[in-house]
């Protein structure tokens, strides 16, 4: 069972024993006046508004999946962060306060507390986002107030966009169209607008040098991205996640393991991840909100709940951006029977995470013109010659193969 | 994009203190620099006037909170000249050892605070957490962690505790291993050298006129190290070399400045385990310590950053007439101009973090 005809049926459940006898009995209530819940009831039988609530399920499901995920890496990443770095990180959870009541209620012998309290700190994402809401917004006097408030609305809606577009599996998926990563990839570049604007709404010198760098730098980056995806549409031969994943499982490898996209075209996946680090504004490339230099770049002037909402997208993007990555060149969610295939979709997203923060934590940060330089010097014409690697193993290859009949290597 | 200044500070991560740099940038180049000092001034010179001697030591303990020994050293020095005071060999020994570890806590100290600046978090955390190891080295014959007022005119406060020379010992063997490790992230790691080689240079005769001294000098590849060249304490018979690096003929980079300090490190640890073998023993201080002087005084050490230097006039009273600090930082961080220019938005941490910047020393 598809996630769709899940929530279908469970839109038909909705409607036929909650929603349209509660909307009968509002219109029954008032009979002598025409009453809007009759024909939001009438509607609601139809096929369109239960593929209305169908699909209102379905996105709902996919985003407290994402926003579950999102709090699990920012876990993560504290915790490893913490371990590479000799500390504990942070330690507070529903365990730690069951023990500090015990101290209060008078079981520990003194009056002090404990000196620590076991727990693996996942309250602590609770903590900051009561602390971020409880904050001021504060929108500086000169500042564009239109635009100050546009800029965040148009960085963290696209990017909690991306969270229904990629799906976990073939029947797990809130949207599956088969120009799929064609949307995701446009739904990525829609956030350098609102960088952009925000970093020069803030009429702050840090926020629009931040903004500046940050436009040229997704700009640059984009292009060697879209390039090194471009082999695997070719392999392919579509934008749909699904088919792409059905793809790779065709040719076998060593030992009968499934030949990924990264085999065969290593250096598009090298390409890829280095731009997918850079397109989602990670360390080494996090140059846009360098602190050294730009104090947070173009979030300097943002506070409370909009600042912690710009760092939640960034999680987001990652996620989305290691998904995209995991559906490319390492296999979507394909593995061995018994785990779901959901489970391998999750395991191999994380495992690019974790690659990521260690990679956060271990290098400093890339200078601007040299990040630039990367990009057009060195990975647009990689990105070509993989390219050029793909056209030769479609096009080319096959033809020879039937004449001289070469033996068998992809 | 126009030209347009900058204003990075006093509030600033980059600025290590409290001061102002003002950069003229044209897009994301640096066209013209202005630094400005004196928030954090204290007037250190003319409040020792009005204190006795032997009171000024917790004054100098005060000028840099990263090195503080080596300032009470520079003045106990000037003071012992001006008294015409005899320091006895042990304490002279001890001295050594103190000025030593405490190089060691000031560079660790620079190295944490640089890599934050390169945008490497976890950079700071190792240097630091070697750094409390030398914190306690320091804590064990002086007391205290931050301000030790150890170092005494005549002498040193008291004796080296029991065990000093072992806990040392394993302190040095663990930290040598440390940086050895920590040389496959940093120095050996690519991304760091991108940030940090070609970067900053000036030239040993540029950094000469500009009064640009002590681990910025030499590694412009100059063997310039007052602890050889106008030698103090026991610093000539012990058995050590100037480290120098030079990134190319006769100038230095923000690398060449970074390997002078590593190598400065491994150098201390030698002169530290000479130092405990050759130890004597015999009195800690001075057996009589004038209380007024007259005359003047003139002595310079290699403070942590470069040159300390201290000008002491007594006229026979028990306060001094004039003192006179010259603070290393000072006439760096003036001179930032001159090897600012010409470099991206994104070199000024990884330049002015380069140099070691202290500015309690650099305001007094």
């Amino acid at each position: 069972m598809s996630l769709f005809s899940f929530c279908r049926w469970m839109a038909e459940w909705t409607a036929n024993y909650m929603l349209i006898p509660v909307f009968d009995f509002q219109k029954n209530l008032f009979p002598p006046f025409s009453h809007p819940a009759g024909t939001i009831a009438d509607w609601l039988g139809t096929d369109g508004g239960l593929d209305t609530l169908a699909w209102t399920f379905a996105v709902n499901i996919a985003f407290a999946i994402g926003m579950t995920n999102l709090i699990l890496v920012i876990h993560l990443e504290r915790k490893i962060a913490a371990r590479i770095q000799d500390r504990r990180g942070p330690m507070l959870s529903f365990r730690s306060f069951r023990e500090l009541g015990e101290d209060l209620a008078g079981e520990a012998p003194s009056w002090r507390f404990k000196d620590n309290y076991s727990g693996i700190g996942i309250l602590q994402n609770m903590a900051d986002g009561i602390k971020a809401i409880t904050k001021e917004l504060i929108v500086p006097a000169k500042a564009d107030k239109f635009l100050f408030t546009m800029g965040p609305i148009i960085f963290i809606s696209s990017s909690v966009f991306l969270l229904v577009l990629f799906p976990l599996s073939d029947r797990f998926a809130a949207s599956s169209a088969p120009a799929g990563l064609m949307v995701i990839m446009a739904a990525f570049s829609i956030a350098p607008i609102g960088v952009l604007t925000s970093g020069w709404a803030s009429n702050n010198k840090y926020s629009m040098i931040g903004g500046m760098r940050s436009a040229a730098q997704l700009m640059s980056y984009e292009i060697p991205l879209l390039l090194s995806m471009a082999g695997v549409f070719l392999l392919a031969g579509s934008f749909d996640p699904v088919t792409i994943v059905e793809q790779q499982q065709e040719g076998t490898w060593l030992f009968g393991l499934p030949m990924w996209n990264f085999i065969p075209q290593f250096l598009g996946f090298i390409v890829f991840m280095i731009c997918i680090l850079a397109e989602v504004e990670r360390v080494p490339f996090d140059l846009p909100e360098a602190e050294a230099e730009l104090v947070e770049g173009w979030t300097t002037e943002y506070s409370g709940i909009r600042y912690m909402l710009f760092l939640a997208a960034e999680y987001i993007r990652g996620f989305a951006g290691a998904a995209v990555c995991t559906i490319l060149f390492l296999g979507g969610w394909a593995g061995p029977w018994p785990i779901p295939p959901e489970i391998w979709f999750l395991s191999k997203v994380y495992l690019i995470l974790i690659f990521w923060i260690f990679i956060r934590w271990t290098v400093p940060r890339i200078r601007t013109d040299q990040i630039l330089e990367l990009g057009w010097k060195k990975l647009l014409p990689l990105s070509l010659i993989n390219i050029l690697i793909v056209i030769f193993m479609v096009e080319i290859y096959p033809y020879f193969s039937d004449i001289v009949n070469l033996p068998e290597v992809f | 994009m126009a030209e347009m200044w900058i204003s990075m500070g006093p509030q600033h991560p980059m600025t290590h203190g409290l001061w102002t740099l003002k950069v003229k940038v044209d897009g994301e180049t640096i066209v013209d620099a202005d630094p400005e000092l004196g928030y954090l001034h204290r007037s250190v010179e003319k409040m020792g006037e009005r204190r006795k001697y032997f009171m000024n030591t917790t004054l100098t303990d005060r000028l840099c909170y990263a090195s503080s020994t080596t300032w009470t050293h520079c003045y106990a020095l000037s003071v012992e000249e001006l008294m015409g005071v005899e320091v006895p060999q042990r304490a002279q020994y001890i001295r050594t050892i103190m000025l030593e570890l405490q190089r060691l806590a000031s560079h660790l100290m620079w190295a944490g605070a640089y890599m934050p600046d390169l945008g490497h978090i976890t950079g700071a955390l190792y240097f630091w957490r070697d750094r409390e190891l030398f914190l306690n080295l320091l804590e064990l014959p002086s007391g205290s962690r931050l301000l030790y007022n150890y170092i005494r005119i005549g002498g040193v406060k008291r004796d080296l505790p029991d065990g000093f020379e072992e806990k040392t010992e394993r302190i040095l063997k663990l930290f040598e291993q440390r940086l050895d490790e920590y040389a496959d992230l940093f120095e050996n790691s690519k991304i760091f050298r991108m940030r940090t080689e070609d970067v900053g240079n000036f030239t040993a005769s540029q950094a000469m006129n500009l009064g640009i001294t002590g681990p910025n000098l030499r590694g412009c590849g100059t063997k310039f190290d007052l602890r050889k060249q106008d030698s103090y304490e026991i610093y000539d018979e012990i058995d050590w070399e100037i480290q120098t690096r030079e990134a190319g003929p006769g100038y230095g980079d923000c690398f060449s400045r970074y390997m002078v300090r590593i190598d400065e490190m491994k150098e201390s640890v030698k002169i530290i385990r000479e130092c405990f073998k050759k130890m004597p023993a015999g009195p800690t201080m001075a057996s009589k310590v004038p209380i007024r002087a007259s005359g003047d005084a003139f002595r310079r050490t290699e403070d942590s950053r470069g040159e300390a230097l201290m000008y002491l006039v007594g006229d026979g009273s028990d306060r001094p007439y004039r003192w006179k600090i010259k603070s290393p930082m000072f006439t760096t961080i003036s001179a930032c101009p001159h090897y600012l220019k010409g470099y991206k938005v994104a070199d000024i941490p990884s330049i002015m973090g380069s140099i070691d910047i202290c500015i309690g020393e650099t305001d007094k």
